[in-house]
């Protein structure tokens, strides 16, 4: 795959990469906001600094002077970089002010970026952000007061969805939405979430899952096959040793102890009616059984809850 | 500006001397071989002359074993799939965990298809242990596939060794090699030192034929069911019109590689030589992946520390200059090369690879370019990076901890 990268990006790697007058290569020693996102095994990684002229009273009015970027990266996302700090030196921003610009705002100070580069631009905005966090800090502002959502849920660790590239379903959920993502193409190309392994496009809470999660039916994606059940059962653990007895006693166990109290909520409940080998068969009781909407949900919901406590290989079957 | 091509294991320039030799099929003899009149003679004639050729000149192999195809892929595909489908009652695949994707992915879709595959490791050379071999074979083994050499390190694995422990271990175990980076480069014996090789698959382009012409040398009583069906072509084996022109170009191409062999040898090691021993004397931080292994001849794959090769690939194409890169931006997908991760390069040099590749048709001027320039970009791209003192123009402390970690932080794997 050859590069189409606009006139602009490759301009600003060139005069980057040379060290050209205007460019803004370095870090900024003792600066006032510190931010880093990526990281060298994943094959990317930007620090970007900046120093504010600091306002006499409130701190909330101090103006950022100065920008500089230290970039592991490939073409764009050093471009990238680049553009980064041009669009804040232009601006004469307060930080809370430079919180708006958003990755879209460097694709189109670059002319455009390659679909399969967005991250580049995301990666860019994601360390502007952190360092205006670590401004904030520093300066004693309070963020949160001033109605900045400062991902306060995102720091709890959620669940990892994307176990290549370590990102957590409140960040992806997060992204999808504010960067209107409707593919798992389109997720991978901005985050780079599902885009080694795969295994997180298709699987229970997966990636598929989370675009159904914000945008609801209609985003199914046609290019997106779904996995089949025997790649799945590939791709699971080594069988372990359990007779057939001790594995229907584990399943109504873990049935008893995590999936019925979850159901009841709702006044539900779940029958097993067969086992083989490790397929279950369950059938749906109370206010789940008729709810044609909830029944998929419910399903993996129970599968999960299976794979997780007896063996990966389970699936089972609705009756 | 001239173009410095240093990727002939992506692909290569077509011999003028293939050029002449195909011209006449693509223009006066067009006529379908498998045509009855007298005009089509030609054609055919053409067509069974290169398939003795090139069964000669892979060591006196019959000439009805070789079966030509579109492509080492297509080779590859049919080699795996025609031999799955004709020996049902075994399951179980050996390969290693560095193939191309042509092997790679194959073996992976056998394994979404219920078959057991063992992906062999290797260690930090790029090294097969053939001891983990032996540990892989079972009594329900039914294909071996191990590559000749690689075609991002150069590395060269003991194909023979490898098929006569098969062949002891059970004559009814198939072994396959892709040997599409070693035909031409390494001398093939089929009656000899390959004498225990079921499969071979091969490609034109790797060695100055053009694109779309490829081979698979099935030997003589080995069950491969047909992967393309069809017309008779091929007796049967790989239905389609033949590539007249091309089958042609293959063998002429291949005729030249053995007489060029000798002179070019030792021309090619000396540049390549020359090539990595300049380049690790001017650059720090920089690693040869597989040095210390058999390697082929034209290959060499260095590693920067520290930097990213996509901007390393972008600048030295900026200097007419042609190389490929092992890492995440420059693969399609969004991780680094197989290859290399399963060689466990360090993670600090991994997405800084480039791969050089030379051919007949370099020059010690060319070679001179590389060393003048790649230097520069390099430090350039130091210069950048954050896991680098620009200052004291070495790597920053935290940085070479990174480098002594023993593992990745992330397993892509």
């Amino acid at each position: 795959m050859t590069w189409n990268y606009s006139k602009k990006t490759t301009e600003l790697f060139m005069a980057a990469v040379q060290g050209k007058p205007g460019t803004h290569l370095g870090e900024i020693e003792d600066a006032d906001g510190f931010g880093e996102h990526g990281s060298i095994a994943c094959g990317d990684a930007l620090r970007f600094t900046f120093s504010v002229d600091r306002h006499p009273t409130d701190p909330k009015k101090d103006r950022i002077t100065d920008a500089r970027y230290l970039t592991f990266g490939c073409t764009s996302a050093i471009a990238a970089s680049e553009a980064l700090c041009a669009i804040i030196e232009e601006g004469d921003f307060t930080p809370i002010e430079a919180l708006k610009i958003s990755n879209q705002d460097l694709v189109d100070y670059l002319g455009g970026l390659p679909q399969a580069k967005i991250h580049c631009s995301v990666m860019g905005a994601e360390a502007l952000e952190a360092a205006i966090f670590n401004w904030a800090q520093k300066r004693g502002v309070d963020l949160a007061e001033l109605g900045i959502d400062i991902r306060r849920e995102e720091q709890e660790e959620g669940r990892l969805v994307c176990t290549c590239f370590g990102l957590t379903e409140p960040y992806i959920l997060r992204k999808i939405e504010e960067l209107e993502l409707r593919s798992i193409p389109e997720i991978t190309n901005a985050i780079k979430a599902g885009g080694a392994c795969m295994s997180c496009h298709h699987q229970p809470g997966g990636l598929q899952d989370l675009l159904l999660k914000v945008w609801g039916k209609q985003s199914t994606s046609l290019s997106q096959l779904p996995v089949l059940p025997m790649a799945r059962e590939a791709l699971a653990q080594p069988p372990q040793e359990m007779s057939p007895f001790k594995f229907a006693k584990l399943v109504e166990h873990v049935v008893d102890e995590y999936v019925r109290p979850q159901l009841a909520k709702d006044g539900g409940d779940i029958e097993i009616v067969d086992i083989k080998d490790t397929v279950v068969y369950g059938r749906f009781l109370g206010a789940c059984s008729d709810c044609a909407g909830s029944s998929r949900t419910l399903k993996m919901m129970v599968e999960q809850a299976l794979k997780d406590r007896v063996d990966q290989r389970i699936r089972v079957v609705q009756v | 500006m001239s173009v410095i091509y240093l990727d002939n294991n992506a692909t290569t320039q077509v011999a003028p001397e293939v050029v002449e030799a195909i011209t006449p099929y693509l223009t006066g003899e067009y006529f379908n071989p498998s045509s009855m009149y007298d005009a089509a003679r030609g054609p055919a004639d053409a067509v069974s002359a290169a398939r003795r050729r090139i069964a000669k000149l892979l060591g006196n192999a019959r000439p009805n074993e070789i079966l030509f195809t579109s492509c080492a892929t297509e080779s590859n595909n049919t080699a795996v799939f025609g031999t799955v489908a004709a020996n049902p009652d075994r399951r179980h695949v050996i390969t290693t965990s560095v193939e191309h994707p042509a092997i790679h992915n194959v073996a992976q879709d056998l394994e979404r298809r219920g078959f057991e595959v063992d992906f062999l490791p290797v260690d930090s050379e790029g090294r097969l242990d053939v001891t983990d071999f032996v540990h892989a074979l079972r009594p329900d083994t039914l294909l071996v596939s191990v590559m000749l050499a690689n075609n991002e390190t150069g590395v060269i694995f003991p194909v023979e060794e490898l098929a006569r422990i098969t062949k002891e271990t059970d004559p009814g175990i198939v072994f396959h090699t892709d040997a599409t980076q070693g035909v031409g480069k390494l001398p093939i014996d089929l009656r000899g030192s390959f004498q225990n090789v079921d499969l071979l698959s091969f490609s034109g382009h790797k060695l100055h034929a053009p694109k779309g012409i490829g081979a698979l040398y099935i030997r003589r009583g080995t069950p491969c069911r047909p992967f393309m069906l069809g017309g008779h072509q091929e007796d049967g084996r790989r239905a389609g019109t033949e590539n007249v022109a091309f089958i042609v170009g293959l063998a002429r191409a291949l005729e030249l590689a053995v007489e060029h062999h000798d002179t070019d040898e030792g021309r090619i090691v000396a540049m390549r030589d020359r090539l990595q021993r300049e380049l690790e004397n001017r650059i720090p931080y920089l690693q040869v992946n597989g040095g210390a292994a058999p390697r082929l001849i034209n290959t060499l794959n260095v590693a920067c520390h520290f930097i990213e090769g996509e901007g390393i690939l972008y600048q030295l194409s900026s200097h007419g200059i042609c190389a490929s890169s092992g890492s995440a931006c420059t693969s399609g997908s969004l991780e680094p090369s197989h290859v290399l991760r399963a060689m466990k390069i360090p993670f600090t040099a991994i997405h800084g690879s480039v791969r050089f590749s030379l051919s007949r048709y370099n020059t010690e001027a060319e070679i001179d370019r590389v060393i003048e320039v790649f230097p520069e970009i390099v430090a350039s791209l130091r210069r950048m990076s954050p896991y680098w003192d620009a200052e004291r123009d070495a790597p920053r402390p935290e940085a070479l901890e990174m480098l002594e970690a023993p593992d990745m932080p992330q397993d892509h794997a």
